[in-house]
């Protein structure tokens, strides 16, 4: 079938896409050449273990199982997903994921990946909050973790390139970098608290510094397989994590405090290629 | 505990903005009514964290609600920065620390088992998906994940200084206990914008005082590992 074709020819597809996002690569290959440039960072070298583990990442099964569910027929209105505009087109997925959050004519508004996968569920294929299909966010197991991490995939090795051209795409990254250094909760946290300076460690992590070029696009390269919970976690989870350790309030998933934190932490990595899917402690 | 004095205010500045906002919508698929590009920067991410149905609607802790713990103090505010604050700032906040500070009339230190407990624990004010249950497990001071105590003990955290031989470098003298119970309780007195939390300010009591008690035992009293390495 067309589809199965796109998927076996990654590095074929890419050639059409867009100039700036570059060809499609490898995750382990976007992986081996940041350690190779970078040969100084503890951040990046800090799990052998890990980087020995990248080539049969976990998180790569969820890949064909997301592309079956992305072609099938599905929900009370039984279509694929083929209609869904990532942004760059009705089912067109090469280069979509990094180039999100982006401003969509049809909502009116800044959407992250997350946001818009459960719009198209809902408005195309009907599927409402409480259907396991939309309510399950989070684990390997999960329709959205596997419909993640197969269009995350489309997108592995273009550099990441949030649009910020849409004056609500410049406010949302200009929000989001607010957020990020805000103090608040009951230890007076901001994002910077842990992610402000380099080689920094809390207990045994060490943590990426915002903006560091490919640290930080490692850093921001989600879905990955966290080996420490053995399931594959989305940008939203890592952000529900930090708000967590961070005694702000709980955080709900696909609001738009995330799409503001997502907008600024995209931007940060921008013109690093993403690694999609990443693997992770 | 949870003392709202300095709270509050900065809510009232974009009350004005959320009333215009009507119903900002935040279930991901239909817009709002609200121009966030006639923001700014600050209004809008205030704006999103009070207006868009972001955040779980819990008790805290220490009293209070999402909206008590997401509102932001003087000195929250003063320390939003990218980078260190500017000398003008700095000196704001370290008089800010100063005047809320309350120094005890007399700092015994207490038992430094106990300290290696209280410092070594995570447990405590989280929110969300799992709630920290404070009738269930004390809150500790989470300071491990941040400083090096003892090196013995794996996988503690850079952020801050190693405060390995604190007492046996310092000694016991009444000017560094007092020193060591200001920085504590309210660190920014000594280094303004540091990312060390409060742990006992005009904002709330984290810790008591007789935990405090315990943990500066840790870090002075000579019998602890600390002091023996
Ligand atoms: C109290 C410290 C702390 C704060 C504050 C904090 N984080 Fe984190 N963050 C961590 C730790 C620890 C990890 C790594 C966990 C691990 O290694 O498994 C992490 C991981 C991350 C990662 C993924 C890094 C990677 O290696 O893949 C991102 C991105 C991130 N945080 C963003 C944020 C954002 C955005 C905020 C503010 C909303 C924030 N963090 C606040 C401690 C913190
Ligand atoms: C989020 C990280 C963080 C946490 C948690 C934390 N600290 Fe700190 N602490 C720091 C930093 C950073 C400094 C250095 C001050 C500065 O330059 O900002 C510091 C400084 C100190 C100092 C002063 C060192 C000196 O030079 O005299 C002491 C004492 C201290 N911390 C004790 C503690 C204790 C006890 C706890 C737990 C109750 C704790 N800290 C929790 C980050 C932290």
């Amino acid at each position: 079938m067309f589809k199965k074709a796109l998927l076996a020819l990654p590095v074929a597809m890419a050639v059409g896409a867009t100039a700036q996002a570059g060809e499609w690569q490898d995750p382990n290959d976007v992986l081996q050449q940041f350690l190779q440039e970078n040969p100084d960072s503890a951040y990046l070298h800090q799990s052998e273990m890990n980087i020995m583990m990248m080539p049969d990442n976990p998180a790569l099964w969820l890949v064909d199982e997301g592309e079956d569910l992305f072609y099938a027929q599905r929900g009370p209105n039984n279509v694929s997903l083929e209609g869904c505009d990532f942004g760059k087109g009705p089912g067109e997925l090469d280069g979509a994921y990094v180039e999100l959050p982006r401003y969509f004519e049809d909502t009116g508004k800044v959407m992250d990946f997350e946001m818009r996968l459960v719009h198209c569920m809902k408005e195309l294929q009907g599927f409402t909050s409480d259907d396991a299909a939309v309510a399950r966010r989070h684990g390997s197991g999960s329709d959205i973790m596997k419909l993640t991490t197969f269009i995350a995939h489309q997108s592995s090795g273009m550099a990441w390139n949030p649009p910020l051209d849409h004056p609500q795409e410049q406010a949302m990254r200009d929000a989001g970098e607010k957020l990020f250094y805000r103090r608040g909760g009951a230890m007076d946290f901001n994002c910077a608290s842990c992610h402000g300076d380099v080689g920094k460690q809390i207990r045994a992590s060490v943590l990426p510094h915002v903006g560091a070029g490919p640290e930080w696009s490692k850093a921001v390269s989600w879905p990955a397989h966290r080996a420490g919970h053995d399931n594959v976690r989305s940008q939203n989870h890592r952000i529900r994590g930090c708000v967590w350790q961070m005694r702000h309030a709980g955080i709900k998933a696909d609001t738009p405090v995330n799409t503001a934190l997502i907008s600024y932490w995209n931007d940060q990595a921008r013109g690093e290629p993403a690694i999609l899917p990443d693997l992770k402690r | 505990m949870f003392k709202k004095n300095a709270v509050a205010a900065g809510m009232a500045a974009f009350a004005s903005v959320a009333l215009t906002a009507g119903c900002a919508v935040a279930d991901g698929s239909k817009g709002s009514d609200v121009d966030i590009t006639a923001m700014s920067a600050d209004e809008l991410a205030e704006h999103l964290i009070f207006e868009t149905d972001s955040f779980r609607d819990q008790e805290m802790q220490e009293g209070g609600d999402w909206r008590d713990r997401m509102t932001q103090d003087d000195l929250q505010k003063a320390c939003s920065l990218k980078g260190d604050p500017d000398g003008e700032t700095a000196g704001q906040v370290v008089a800010m620390a100063r005047a809320s500070y309350e120094a005890p009339e007399s700092i015994e230190l207490g038992d430094w088992r106990k300290g290696a407990e209280l410092a070594d624990s995570g447990y405590g004010y989280r929110q969300g998906h799992r709630t920290d249950d404070h009738s269930q497990r004390e809150a500790g001071g989470n300071c491990y994940n941040c400083h090096v105590f003892d090196p013995r003990v794996s996988d503690q955290g850079t952020v801050g200084p190693s405060l390995q031989n604190y007492g046996a470098n310092r000694g016991t003298s009444e000017a560094v206990l007092r020193y060591v119970h200001e920085v504590i309780s309210n660190p920014h007195q000594y280094f303004p914008c540091t990312q060390m939390p409060r742990f006992n300010s005009d904002r709330h009591q984290l810790l008591s005082d007789e935990q405090i008690s315990h943990i500066m035992a840790y870090l002075l009293d000579p019998e602890s590992p600390v002091n023996n390495q």
